[in-house]
């Protein structure tokens, strides 16, 4: 597989196909002698502003953590429970109990169930 | 049968999805102020538009990727945002510009100043997106858009000179004022390839599941779709220039609009025109609030169909709903319509590049479209439209400095 190819940057669903955001970064475990490993995938704003300048990351967060909707960010889902297929990657856990849909759940409750016909 | 009626309506949306404030505004310009002169602008806008739009739904058909979503994994988060700001800010200058048509079509009919009715109207978009579903505002509003080919009768009737419309198709220098014919040539590019147009295009087709069957369809609706769609803006330059002229007017007011039916209709044809205009514009604030959110969503991979409830997918909706509030509060502050309309499209023609730039990577990539990559000829042309994007992008900012009138 090649990870930036086929990995990166695709749609990342839950075991049900329900998207949970797209992989934003990818974590690499080091060990002497060994070949490196991705051990999880990246989700999330912070992740993703950080690609465009460490320091513009560190703003996200500071702002993240000040609004403190979002609770860990960027969410970690470990790499031996996703697939990449030819359009997504596909992990085996639950969109809403990953913290990866924090933002989704916290705008659903509070805005969008309060406006009629939601 | 079924793809018979697929095809049909495909074609029926493309025609009543075409046309839109932007179109309007710049062919009525040109045709006010260089008779039939810019009829060529239309069709190389049009031309390159099917081009485009084909290769929209080709890559949604074959690979289940929107153009957003292939431009995110081809060329990375940085280039996205750089995408989304650049496409976000033009987009919501046309959408204002749209709600702004909107409000002067109710203007017309009623007398009351345009900008009382910006919050009424954006609440009216919003309320169609917020309950509708997607077929709905694909179609629906794409039906009743076919009252613009009212424009197409008018101008027959109005017997213009045939052989001077003929002349007109082909590129010729004007004999006065030539940083302006630039200008409006830039501007009636800019409306014509306007990045909402494909990259709702694509969207749709994942709405709709096109699948490999439907590669057919995709290029009739594509060709026959848009080739009507830019007669229907031909037809608006030809009334333009046979009505505008002798009353000495240049189009640089609405209300002059209300005459382009006029002549050809009497009291009927300005009816026409206020529902022309209303349902036109009505049509394209919907599309390009919708193709915003799509673009968020598709670029951040959140949750995204204009077929599911709005609790489903609160990102997306949040999206659409505070783009139709902002559009709406620019036309609520009072800003000229028709100043903004022509803002807006020589921005959209100055960001072109940004967005079709992309176009030539992702369609030759075999990872989405095995062999249904390009072939040669459509590199060839896609190449072109690229290069005449980049040229238009780059002289679009001085021929508004000195023919944006």
């Amino acid at each position: 597989m090649k990870l930036v190819r086929d990995c990166l940057d695709k749609q990342l669903v839950d075991k049900h196909g329900k998207p949970m955001g797209r992989v934003d970064g990818l974590i690499f475990e080091w060990s002497p002698g060994k070949q490196p490993r991705v051990t999880e995938v990246e989700i999330g704003a912070v992740a993703q502003w950080r690609r465009v300048h460490p320091r513009l990351g560190d703003l996200v967060d500071r702002v993240r953590r000040r609004i403190g909707v979002v609770k860990e960010d960027p969410c970690l889902i470990p790499w031996k429970k996703s697939v990449s297929s030819a359009i997504e990657v596909v992990t085996d856990m639950e969109a809403e109990k990953s913290g990866a849909l924090d933002w989704e759940i916290w705008l659903r409750k509070k805005i969008i169930m309060k406006i009629p016909g939601a | 049968m079924k793809k018979l009626l697929e095809i049909s309506l495909g074609i029926v949306t493309s025609i009543g999805g075409f046309l839109e404030i932007g179109s309007i505004t710049t062919a009525a310009q040109a045709g006010a102020e260089f008779g039939f002169q810019l009829i060529w602008a239309i069709l190389l806008g049009g031309i390159c538009v099917i081009f485009l739009v084909e290769q929209a739904g080709r890559i949604a058909a074959i690979s289940r990727h929107t153009i957003p979503g292939a431009i995110r994994e081809r060329f990375g988060f940085n280039y996205f945002i750089f995408l989304l700001v650049i496409v976000g800010l033009v987009s919501l200058l046309v959408l204002a510009s749209e709600i702004g048509g909107i409000c002067i079509a109710i203007e017309m009919a009623t007398g009351i100043r345009f900008w009382w009715w910006a919050l009424p109207v954006g609440f009216v978009i919003w309320l169609l997106m917020w309950k509708g579903p997607f077929s709905l505002i694909e179609k629906g509003t794409s039906l009743l858009g076919l009252i613009t080919v009212s424009f197409i009768v008018g101008a027959v009737v109005m017997r213009p000179d045939w052989l001077s419309v003929l002349r007109g198709s082909v590129p010729s220098l004007p004999s006065h004022d030539q940083a302006r014919y630039w200008f409006l040539a830039v501007s009636i590019l800019g409306a014509s390839i306007s990045p909402y147009l494909f990259f709702f295009y694509s969207s749709g087709a994942v709405e709709d599941h096109w699948d490999e069957n439907y590669l057919g369809v995709n290029k009739v609706i594509a060709a026959s779709g848009m080739s009507f769609g830019s007669i229907i803006s031909v037809a608006v330059l030809i009334l333009a220039a046979l009505v505008f002229p002798p009353r000495g007017l240049k189009a640089d007011e609405y209300s002059q609009l209300a005459l382009l039916l006029q002549d050809a209709f009497g009291y009927w044809g300005f009816v026409l025109l206020i529902a022309s205009l209303g349902i036109a514009c009505l049509g394209a604030a919907l599309e390009i609030s919708l193709e915003l959110a799509y673009l968020a969503a598709q670029g951040f991979g959140w949750n995204w169909s204009k077929n599911q409830r709005p609790r489903d997918e609160a990102r997306f909706s949040i999206v659409y709903t505070l783009i139709i509030l902002l559009g709406a509060i620019i036309i609520l502050v009072g800003v000229d319509p028709l100043q903004l309309t022509i803002l807006s499209m020589a921005f959209t023609a100055a960001t072109l590049p940004v967005s079709i730039v992309p176009f030539l990577f992702v369609m030759n990539d075999r990872y989405y479209l095995e062999q249904h990559v390009n072939s040669t000829f459509t590199n060839a042309v896609t190449l072109v439209i690229i290069l005449l994007a980049s040229v238009v992008a780059l002289v679009t900012i001085p021929l508004h400095i000195f023919g944006g009138g």
